[in-house]
This record gives structure tokens, C-alpha cells and sequence, in this order.
């Protein structure tokens, strides 16, 4: 039997347990030993080129995040079942949130929630006070608190804190009559800031004029190049605008802050209503973007290469060190496939271990990256952490693995027994 | 010589084994209490377990080097089961050569070497390996044990290539470990290991896989004397029903052969017989 082709297939199975155990043992007892320096070379090598491949690709993935039209900012949505987020569908009702005010106060008190606020979406038409024709323009009432938030791609610092018209529910609270416009409706009204537009259409009762709305602040929805005219107001006053106020209804409630604190806020409000995690960083939408799909795949190549190069030198150099241990393991009747095998064994697990390393030092190289960036520069996060990250660093670190041992192959075919065993 | 040496036998073993890889082992791996099938031939004789004809080698007539050292002229040697045969000179006079070419680590230039009457010159490096692995234990004077396996992985080595299972592997390796005195010792890494320790588990390595012949060049090379003298007794025990092939500088050591063969510049000046 041994090296026979019809050998029984537990006797294979059973060898490559070993030769798999072998390798394992002697990258074990070296990584624990004083053989450890070759070994924790080659780890950290891998490692570095993956943490450095992962701050490229989450800073890629949130150059890409940044450029798509993001409704919100927000970490949890609450929406009432089987609706959508932010229709915009003409005289399509939805099923809405109702005592919205009351119950996003209950879920603003949590601890670990920032900040919570109901939605309401309605199409509304604009009319310019020089009465110069009127727009659809989909408003987006919110209730902004004191840190800059987005909704609807809009940010909602140009809207006066708070919501004073709600005044406890009897809607008859001060009207602050402000309005953010996207630069799509601004060009469309051909409003800018400090013009005043008034609600029209057959929808306002003649008879109940509704106070003009000032334009405060006119901003790119999202990355300027959306063209879905869209506008923020408070929200008591769309809901009195649109007869939402009775029955505080809303299409759904966006909540900040810790997520999983918010979403168990948010299930005790609304236990019947659909809670998710909102997920920003889609993979997907590198593909979406050609700066930072360029960038990632340079990071790709990069990483690669250069893992490969580190790879193949180290393990090559340990081979070479090693040559010994493959003569001993050649007089004691290994073959040349399964003296191999344990260098590849061995070099592909000494990558995959870097590859794990570097998994974890890239994502806190991006926590790292966001929280200089934050400190200098931005005003956000500019890089994306997503859980697909690990499978692809491996992947690529894996791949490297594969690329880079023909190398330490190639060395430790070319050794001699008799050189070795006979010294 | 061996007529007259008396019979070793520390008593402690009698483990049931399967052999290896060709069929059923000794209960005793370390001697066998009785003979295999064909250890003898039809007239009663052992049966010839290596034979050398005309062997010649030449290093470096690869093609890829300009000299050649001739290290073997005309070699022919006999080893027969049960026998140990010795072998003496000076360094390079080819003794190192004879034990690579018994194990099948080189092919001679010229000549034939046969392992139990399987000519080892036509046939593949694979093949090669895999006789030596059923065939041949190796014990060599600087032990070359892997450093970082135990003691009793070390020993288990062979049989991980020959596929036994790993609960097999540990029960073999532990109980040669117990006969050669390091029961103690098997989960020590050989650099917690004495030299002569370190030798003992060599040997028990050699012999996991039941070979029919043992090669041993210089194995008490790096020992003190008491020490040498142990393993020495322990050779000699296991040789008892294998051939063994013992290469040596050292008389002590060369006293234990049935016969020694003493070579000079690659020749055979006396066969021993």
C-alpha cells in the first residue's frame, strides 16, 4: 500500500490528517519556541499588507458610501409593516406610525439613543411668492435636534431645533415656516435662501391659507447629483399641512445612537412595526463609484504583489532552513508529493494566520483612520468597516498564499538527503 | 560471532501489532520471536536480505560537474537475515555510501543493489521511497530527529506517510518508547533529551514500521562510552532477526557485528568472512 493508487481511502484520509497535524505542530512549537522570529516575519508581514488592503478598501467603501444618495444618517429605522422606506409614489397611502411625537419621545429618553425623530413624507406643490408657477416637490418633515443630521440626503442644522408648533400635541404651537431645499427643487422653484414659497395645489383648502415657508438653507441632497426635488420642514407643520396631525402619524421613525439600544427602544414603542439596523456600507456600491472602485482595485493588486513577494521570500528562507527536516522526512520514506505538502500546508496556514492578524489590525486602522480624520479634516467617518471585509481579506491573503508557494516548493524539491543526513 | 553472544532480552515487551503496511508484525517489535514468511530460503539458509554486485558510484557523474569522486569500485557485499554485518575504513573510503545505497537514498552508477531480492537500481525515486519506508529503519549518528515533534511523534513519523490511523500511531510509538527505557520521556521534544536518549528514540523510529533491515551509521558517534555501550546492547537486540548494516570508526562498536567488512578507497580489502 502507501503511495499506491488503490489504497484504501481511510489510509489517505488518515495520512493527510497527519501530514495536516505535522504542519500544524511544527508552525505551533516555532511560534511558541525560539524559532519564533522567521515565523512572526512572515505573519507580520501578511498581516500588515491585509490591514493595509482592508484601510484602503474601507476608506474606498466610504468614498462610495458618501457618493450614493443616502436617506439618512440615521442607525435604526422603525417603519410600520411591508411599507417602504420614502415613497415617493403619488396617492399611494401607506400604512403609517401613529402617535409618532409621544413614542419617538419614550425612544429619545433611552440611554445609548442620541436622538430619535418621525418622518413624514408627503408630495406637496410649491408656489413662489411672485406666484411664478409651482413645483411637486417631496417634503420631508422631521424634528431636528442640535446636531447636524441627514435626512432625506438633506441636513437638518438649517432647521431650528425641536418641533415648537407640536406644543404637546395641540398643533397650534409657533410655526417656525422654514425650509431646506435640495438644489434640485431650488432650480426647479428657482428659489434661494430667504425666499418664501407657499403650499398650493388642490390639496390646500382655499378657504385655509397655509402660511409661506422661508427658504433658510438650499443644499445638495446626498452627493448633489440626485435630481428628486426634495425639501426638509418641521414636522408638525407638514403634518398639519397634510391632516397628518390627527392621529401624529408618520412614515416611519429614524433613530440614532447605539444600535442595539435603539432597536430595543425601539421594539418597546413600536412592538408591532418593522425595526431594522440601517446597513450604510454596501459592498456593492464600489462598483457604483469609479474613484473608489479604482482605489480598492489598486489596493487589490498592491496587496497581492506585495503579500505574495513577502510571502514566497519568507517561506522560501525557512525552507532553506528547514532542508534538514526534509531530508530526515525523505529517509523516512516521504515522498516527494507529501514532503511538499506540509510546506504547503505550512506556508498557507502561516498566511492565513497573518491574514487573520491583519483583519483585525485593518479595522482598527480605520476606527484609527475615521477618528484622525474626524479630529483634522472631515466631518464624519471616512472609512467604511463591513463584515465581507474578512472573508476577502482571507481570500486575498489566501490567494497570495497560493501564488507565493510554488517558490518554497520549488527549494524544497532541490534539496539534497544525502547533503543533509550526511553532514 | 553471533553464535556465541549471549541472548538479551529485557522482558518487557509483547505488544500485539498488525505490521505496517505488507502485513502481520512480530508481537515483539523489537525482536521478533519468530521467524517471518521467507526469512529463510528453501534450503534452510537465511534468506539474503541485501546484497551488493559489483557496485560502483561515482559523485558528481550527474553531468552537471566537471570531477567525479569515485566513492565505490566494484562493491559486493552479502547480508543475510539475523546477521550483523559491520562496516570499517577510514573517512571516504565509501561506508556512508553503502548504507545510502542499502536505504535506496542513491542509485549507483553502476551495479545492482537487491532489498529482499528487489533490485533497487530500476526502479523510480518513488518506489525507492516507499521500500525504504517498509523495508528499511535508519538510525544515523547525529539522530536527526525533528525538533519540534516529541519524542513520540517523532517516532510515529514513518507511519503517518503509511497512513495508520493516529490512535495506532500513538499506541505503537508509546509502547517502543516503553521498550527502548523512555516511556517517561515520550511527550519531551528531543532538545529535552540526552544524546543518548535522543539516540534511543531514533532507533525506536527506525523501527516503528518493522523493517527488515536496519542501517546504522556510526549511532553511538555522538555518545559517551556507557552511554554507546547501551544503545549498542539495544542494536544488537534489535538486529537479532533483521539484517542490519553498522557503518563505525569505533571497535566497541564494531564488535557487536557478526562480521565486519573493511573497505578502503571505495574497495572491499576484506569481507569478514
Amino acid at each position: 500500500m502507501g503511495d499506491n493508487g488503490d489504497e484504501p481511502s481511510e489510509r489517505r484520509r488518515s495520512r493527510w490528517r497527519g501530514l495536516v497535524g505535522i504542519s500544524i505542530v511544527r508552525l505551533w512549537r516555532r511560534a511558541t519556541g525560539t524559532q519564533s522570529r522567521r515565523l512572526a516575519a512572515t505573519v507580520g508581514a501578511v498581516a500588515l499588507t491585509i490591514a493595509l488592503l482592508v484601510v484602503v478598501t474601507g476608506v474606498a467603501l466610504g468614498l462610495a458610501d458618501g457618493g450614493v444618495v443616502d436617506d439618512h444618517d440615521a442607525d435604526v429605522r422603525i417603519a410600520p409593516e411591508d411599507s417602504t422606506s420614502l415613497s415617493a409614489v403619488d396617492d399611494v397611502e401607506e400604512p403609517r406610525l401613529g402617535a409618532s411625537h409621544e413614542r419617538t419621545a419614550e425612544i429619545r429618553d433611552a440611554d445609548g439613543v442620541d436622538h430619535a425623530s418621525p418622518t413624514l413624507v408627503e408630495l406637496v406643490e410649491l408656489e413662489a411668492d411672485d406666484g411664478d408657477g409651482s413645483e411637486r416637490v417631496l417634503l420631508v418633515g422631521v424634528v431636528p435636534d442640535d446636531e447636524s443630521r441627514t435626512v432625506g440626503g438633506l441636513p437638518t442644522d438649517s432647521l431650528e431645533t425641536g418641533d415648537s408648533h407640536y406644543a404637546d400635541g395641540s398643533y397650534d404651537g409657533p410655526r417656525r415656516g422654514e425650509l431646506v431645499l435640495s438644489t434640485a427643487a431650488a432650480d426647479r422653484l428657482d428659489a434661494e435662501p430667504g425666499d418664501e414659497l407657499a403650499p398650493t395645489g388642490p390639496t390646500i383648502p382655499e378657504d385655509d391659507p397655509v402660511p409661506a415657508t422661508t427658504v433658510t438653507a438650499v443644499e445638495d441632497a446626498g452627493d448633489g447629483a440626485d435630481e428628486t426635488p426634495i425639501a426638509l420642514v418641521h414636522l408638525s407643520e407638514l403634518q398639519t399641512l397634510s391632516g397628518a396631525d390627527d392621529g401624529e402619524l408618520a412614515d416611519q421613525v429614524l433613530v440614532w445612537g447605539e444600535t442595539e439600544t435603539a432597536e430595543s427602544a425601539a421594539d418597546e414603542a413600536y412592538p408591532a412595526a418593522s425595526v431594522e439596523s440601517i446597513d450604510r456600507t454596501n459592498p456593492s456600491s464600489l462598483f457604483d463609484d469609479g474613484l473608489a472602485f479604482a482605489t480598492s482595485l489598486l489596493a487589490l493588486l498592491v496587496g497581492v504583489v506585495v503579500c505574495t513577494s513577502f510571502v514566497a521570500t519568507t517561506a522560501g528562507m525557512t525552507v532553506n532552513e528547514d532542508r534538514r527536516t526534509l531530508a530526515v522526512l525523505e529517509s523516512v520514506g516521504y515522498p516527494t508529493h507529501s514532503r511538499l505538502t506540509i510546506i504547503a500546508v505550512s506556508t498557507l496556514l502561516t498566511t492565513l494566520v497573518g491574514a487573520l492578524v491583519g483583519v483585525v489590525l485593518g479595522v482598527g486602522g480605520i476606527y484609527t483612520v475615521n477618528a484622525v480624520a474626524s479630529a483634522t479634516v472631515a466631518t464624519g467617518a471616512v472609512a467604511a468597516v463591513h463584515p465581507v471585509f474578512v472573508p476577502y481579506a482571507v481570500a486575498v491573503a489566501l490567494v497570495s498564499g497560493v501564488v507565493a508557494t510554488p517558490y518554497p516548493l520549488v527549494v524544497a524539491a532541490r534539496t539534497s538527503v544525502l547533503e543533509e543526513v550526511g553532514r | 560471532m553471533a553464535a556465541g553472544k549471549p541472548e538479551r532480552n529485557n522482558g518487557r515487551l509483547c505488544r500485539s501489532f498488525d505490521r505496517v503496511e505488507t502485513g502481520p508484525m512480530s508481537s515483539h517489535p523489537l525482536r521478533r520471536t519468530t521467524a517471518r514468511d521467507g526469512q529463510t530460503s528453501t534450503d534452510g539458509e537465511p534468506r539474503t536480505a541485501v546484497r551488493l554486485t559489483d557496485v560502483t558510484h561515482e559523485y558528481g557523474s550527474s553531468g552537471r560537474h566537471d570531477r567525479t569522486v569515485t566513492a565505490l569500485r566494484d562493491v559486493s557485499i552479502d547480508v543475510r537475515m539475523g546477521e550483523i554485518v559491520g562496516l570499517e575504513g577510514p573517512s571516504g573510503s565509501g561506508k556512508s555510501t553503502i548504507l545510502h545505497a542499502v536505504s535506496g537514498l542513491l542509485v549507483p552508477t553502476e551495479g545492482m543493489i537487491e532489498l529482499l531480492d528487489t533490485d533497487l537500481t530500476d526502479r523510480s525515486d518513488r518506489e525507492r521511497t516507499r521500500l525504504r519506508r517498509r523495508h528499511v529503519g535508519i538510525v544515523f549518528q547525529r539522530f536527526h530527529l525533528l525538533p519540534s515533534l516529541s519524542a513520540r511523534a517523532n517516532v510515529a513519523l514513518p507511519l503517518v506517510q503509511a497512513g495508520v490511523s493516529r490512535s495506532t500511531r500513538r499506541e505503537r510509538a508509546e509502547s517502543l518508547l516503553e521498550q527502548v527505557g523512555l516511556g517517561d520521556r515520550i511527550g519531551h521534544l528531543p532538545g529535552e533529551l540526552s544524546g543518548g536518549e535522543r539516540q534511543r528514540v531514533a532507533i525506536a523510529r527506525a523501527l516503528v514500521t518493522d523493517p527488515d533491515v536496519i542501517v546504522a551509521d556510526e549511532p553511538t558517534g555522538e555518545l559517551d562510552t556507557a552511554t554507546g555501550a547501551d544503545v549498542l546492547e539495544l542494536l544488537t537486540d534489535v538486529g537479532r532477526e533483521r539484517a542490519m548494516v553498522v557503518a563505525s570508526h569505533d571497535e566497541s562498536t564494531l564488535a557487536v557485528a557478526d562480521r565486519v567488512v573493511t573497505l578502503r578507497d571505495g574497495r572491499v580489502v576484506d569481507d569478514g568472512g
